[in-house]
């Protein structure tokens, strides 16, 4: 038992040896790593025990934003606040040190008990204890990664949010659901044909996703926690590209109801059919601006796909203004949370990958540089972009931070995946039944 | 062909009802009848056939690739248009910041010791620093909405916005012909010109300064952007001599000695 | 009597007459246009190998290839597309589904508009050769049905097209 003890010991320093490997990696190929915050993440009492690491699932949470150095234990364990010796963690380099405990309790549950403490100040920034039964110690893992990122960095964190996307095995197709960082994965539906384009409403209770079970592109929103499914726009020809107005109210779709690909936009039960812009070529991709007051979307209008907003209310609706110059393929735009930037997927000479672009000074980044770059898909706070890419042929999702000096791929998930799409962050995810 | 079909049908109808056609109006009725009937159906042929030809030959499907053709040429043409329009408006904002920077970089070398830390930022040039202090100056003269309109005038400039810069401070100058802050006005009338290179129009505004105000703090400096306007040109010995009567007539004036450094950097 | 009889029967050949000599033209136009315009006539015939399956038929031929992000039908397939044109004039009860796909380069929304354009372009070509509307239905399957897999110019290539399908065949 002590020798398997201290096997569990060594991989988890291992993983956390390696993963700040990782880390150094990444520095040295994108030269950043100036702003990264040094944290030392602790292995929690009794982890060994539960059937999952909390401390790796928080450490791979907050390497992923790439905003963070993840610092070395050398085989130092405090679990307690008494126990750190703050000189030799300052000497390493760390300004924070994140320590706990877990305990299985004889009910199954765990009681998990965390503390985030300033290295500096020899003081607490923030903690909590809470009990959790096992089968959501993920949940609760990434619940902790929120905290001590938001207490670092002053943003809200995301890693309790929920992602979707489409996983192809074999000739099914599922639509899935998984946590952010691409575990604890399950399907929603699965067929035989096609899904593409899953959307989440604003308030994470439903998705809407275009499905080709009847032989043609139909859209769907399906209610995620009764199951129940409704073709929201099956109209005659090609029905897709479906995006919810900031309020929910409304879905801006794709029809070709007088042949080309033009905007619309129906209530989100499918009812009350409008024509949005006009144009003679394809429109397509809306995605509503934060305000909801102007979209922006696909358009080859100039003889080659480019990205345009516009306004759908008020004198200037209707009337469409170029937002890309750069190349001759612009597509997949997305506004960023805040509405200050959009990101889109730019094709650079035989490459396509994730650009961002800001709305006022119309800077051009290109965050990526793999060969097939796909959706992306901005996180609810802005600081990473989720989108599809392919690895020897087969699709995977990856993670890139907006900054583009951090790129991580989620590498759960079996199966060809494409078309992720980030949720929004809900405040029953930032509560969940924990006790601060 | 279903015309086709139905005109034979027509005349098939005829020939079983001839006998009583016949009886009703005899031969030379029916024969005209029949002669016309003869027309119509050649006409008719002739226009199926025409209509047959059209659908047989390439003609419609030429005229159609050639519609999507003009229709792929728009959207390339529309492409450059929105291109060209984007430059365009990049090309204008450039313009304008390499104005104020050209302006704040001689001011600096102009202005010599005090500012000549090298720091070139763009944007602020002394002018627009000038400007609140020579409000104060003669605040006691001017009211409200005087300075206002005043104020307005100078921020279109400030902005780049020359041509509107131009007409407010004409208005401004019929409005307040004789307000203190005309000689100001009248000076960035030539000053937008010279922003929008057309120095000529500079010369003469500027000129108007020197000829209606000239005892205004604004003639030397009116008299240094005639210098300028004529080193654009360019007319070189033209820029000396108004930098030598600059000097000349107004010898105590900041302009005078930003003259002196330009007459030695011509020479 | 027999003069009226004459008539209609001279009536009757000059109208023959004047439409051998329309369609002598239209078949020289055919011929100089490079073309094929006989094999049309053979599309009504009930007997032995249909037209459709002939691999010696034009009709057999069943795909239209595109260069990348363009939907413009290639000269070379004009002739394709216009004998399925005249077959479905021809046989009124006809019908046809046309699927335009693409590779899998690059949006799939994107490349599902463009695969409708695809297709569009087709049936548009086909309704002006004398196909009536609803003989034809565009449809799009965009990147999602690919027939060949795989990356390169030649997967990408025999991705890029429209399928003409006839009612039977899917």
């Amino acid at each position: 038992m002590r020798v398997f003890t201290r096997y569990c010991y060594l991989a988890l320093s291992l993983l956390l040896w390696s993963a700040q490997v990782h880390a150094t990696l990444n520095i040295e190929i994108f030269g950043g790593g100036s702003k990264k915050i040094p944290v030392a993440i602790v292995p929690f009492s009794q982890e060994e025990r539960l059937p999952q690491s909390i401390t790796a699932i928080v450490s791979a949470d907050l390497e992923r934003t790439g905003l963070f150095k993840m610092v070395g234990t050398f085989g130092q364990t405090p679990h307690e606040p008494g126990d750190i010796v703050y000189a030799d963690w300052q000497s390493r380099g760390a300004s924070a040190i994140v320590i706990g405990s877990t305990h299985l309790l004889p009910d199954g549950r765990v009681d998990v008990r965390f503390r985030l403490m300033d290295v500096a100040k020899t003081s607490q920034i923030t903690g909590f204890t809470g009990v959790v039964p096992s089968d959501q110690l993920r949940v609760a893992a990434h619940r902790i990664a929120d905290i001590i990122y938001e207490a670092l960095t002053g943003d809200m964190g995301v890693f309790s949010t929920r992602i979707a996307f489409v996983a192809k095995t074999g000739n099914k197709f599922a639509l899935q659901i998984a946590d952010s960082d691409g575990y604890n994965a399950h399907s929603i539906i699965e067929y035989s044909e096609p899904i593409i384009s899953p959307a989440w409403s604003p308030d994470g209770s439903k998705i809407a996703y275009v499905s080709f079970e009847n032989k043609k592109p139909v859209i769907y929103v399906q209610t995620l926690a009764t199951r129940e499914r409704k073709a929201v726009a099956n109209f005659k020809g090609s029905n897709s590209a479906p995006a919810w107005s900031p309020n929910g109210d409304k879905l801006a779709v794709v029809l070709t109801l007088h042949g080309g690909s033009q905007i619309f936009l129906i209530n989100a039960d499918g009812s009350g059919l409008q024509r949005l812009a006009q144009s003679p070529g394809i429109d397509t991709e809306p995605n509503f601006s934060p305000d909801g007051r102007s979209i922006i979307f696909t358009s080859d209008r100039g003889g080659s796909p480019q990205i345009y907003r516009m306004a759908i209310s008020g004198g200037n609706a209707g009337v469409a203004e170029r937002l890309t110059f750069e190349g001759s393929y612009n597509v997949s735009p997305r506004f960023s949370p805040d509405g200050k930037s959009f990101t889109y997927i730019h094709r650079n000479g035989d490459r396509f990958n994730i650009a961002l672009q800001g709305l006022a000074n119309r800077q051009v980044q290109l965050l990526t540089d793999s060969k097939f770059d796909e959706s992306p898909s901005f996180a609810p706070n802005g600081k990473m972009i989720l989108y599809a890419t392919e690895i020897s042929g087969r699709g995977i999702l990856s993670v890139v931070s907006s900054d583009g000096q951090t790129k991580q791929r989620l590498s759960s998930q079996t199966g060809d995946i494409r078309e992720p799409s980030w949720g929004p962050l809900l405040k029953s995810q930032r509560n969940n039944h924990f006790i601060n | 062909m279903v015309l086709r079909a139905s005109s034979f049908l027509v005349v098939a109808l005829l020939l079983v009802s001839k006998p009583s056609i016949a009886g009703l109006f005899g031969d030379e009725k029916a024969r005209e009848q029949i002669d016309l009937l003869q027309k119509q159906t050649q006409v008719m042929e002739a226009r199926i056939a025409g209509m047959e030809e059209l659908l047989k030959s390439n003609a419609l499907i030429e005229l159609y690739s050639q519609v999507e053709g003009f229709k792929i040429e728009l959207g390339k043409l529309t492409g450059q248009i929105e291109v060209l329009t984007e430059e365009n408006k990049l090309l204008r904002k450039q313009q304008k910041d390499f104005y104020l920077d050209l302006d704040n970089r001689l001011n600096q070398v102009e202005s010599g010791g005090s500012r000549d830390s090298g720091n070139t930022s763009l944007g602020e040039s002394d002018s627009s620093t000038a400007l609140p202090s020579e409000i104060e100056m003669t605040a006691q003269t001017i009211d409200g909405s005087e300075r206002e309109a005043y104020q307005t005038g100078y921020n279109l400039f400030r902005e780049g916005d020359y041509l509107a810069a131009i007409s407010h401070f004409e208005q401004f100058l019929k409005q307040y012909a004789s307000s203190s802050l005309a000689p100001g006005a009248a000076y960035w009338i030539g000053n937008a010109h010279y922003a929008l290179r057309n120095f000529q129009e500079a010369i003469s505004a500027q000129q108007r300064v020197i000829d209606q105000y000239p005892k205004s703090a604004k003639a030397p400096d009116a008299l240094l952007n005639i210098a300028s306007s004529q080193l654009e040109i360019p007319d070189v010995s033209a820029a000396k001599k108004t930098l030598e009567n600059l000097i000349q007539k107004y010898p105590n004036s900041e302009a005078a000695g930003k003259a002196k450094k330009r007459l030695t950097s011509l020479k | 009597m027999k003069k009226l009889l004459t008539v209609l029967i001279i009536c009757l050949l000059s109208a023959c007459a004047s439409q051998n000599k329309q369609s002598a033209e239209v078949d020289d136009r055919a011929m100089a246009g490079g073309g094929s315009g006989s094999q049309d006539g053979a599309g009504a015939g009930g007997f032995g190998l249909s037209p459709l399956r002939d691999p010696n038929n034009i009709l057999s031929q069943r795909s239209v290839y595109y260069d990348y992000d363009s939907y413009t039908i290639k000269s070379e397939y004009r002739e394709l597309v216009l004998a399925h044109a005249r077959y479905l004039r021809d046989n009124g009860d006809a019908k046809v589904l046309l699927q335009g796909n693409t590779d899998d380069r690059g949006s799939r929304e994107y490349n599902l508009a463009l695969g409708q354009k695809r297709a569009n372009s087709v049936k548009n070509a086909m309704l002006l050769s004398g196909a009536r509307d609803q003989q034809i239905e565009a449809v799009s399957l965009g990147e999602e049905k690919p027939r060949a897999t795989g990356h390169g110019e030649s997967a990408w290539a025999e991705n890029r097209r429209t399928d003409i399908l006839y009612q039977g065949e899917y």
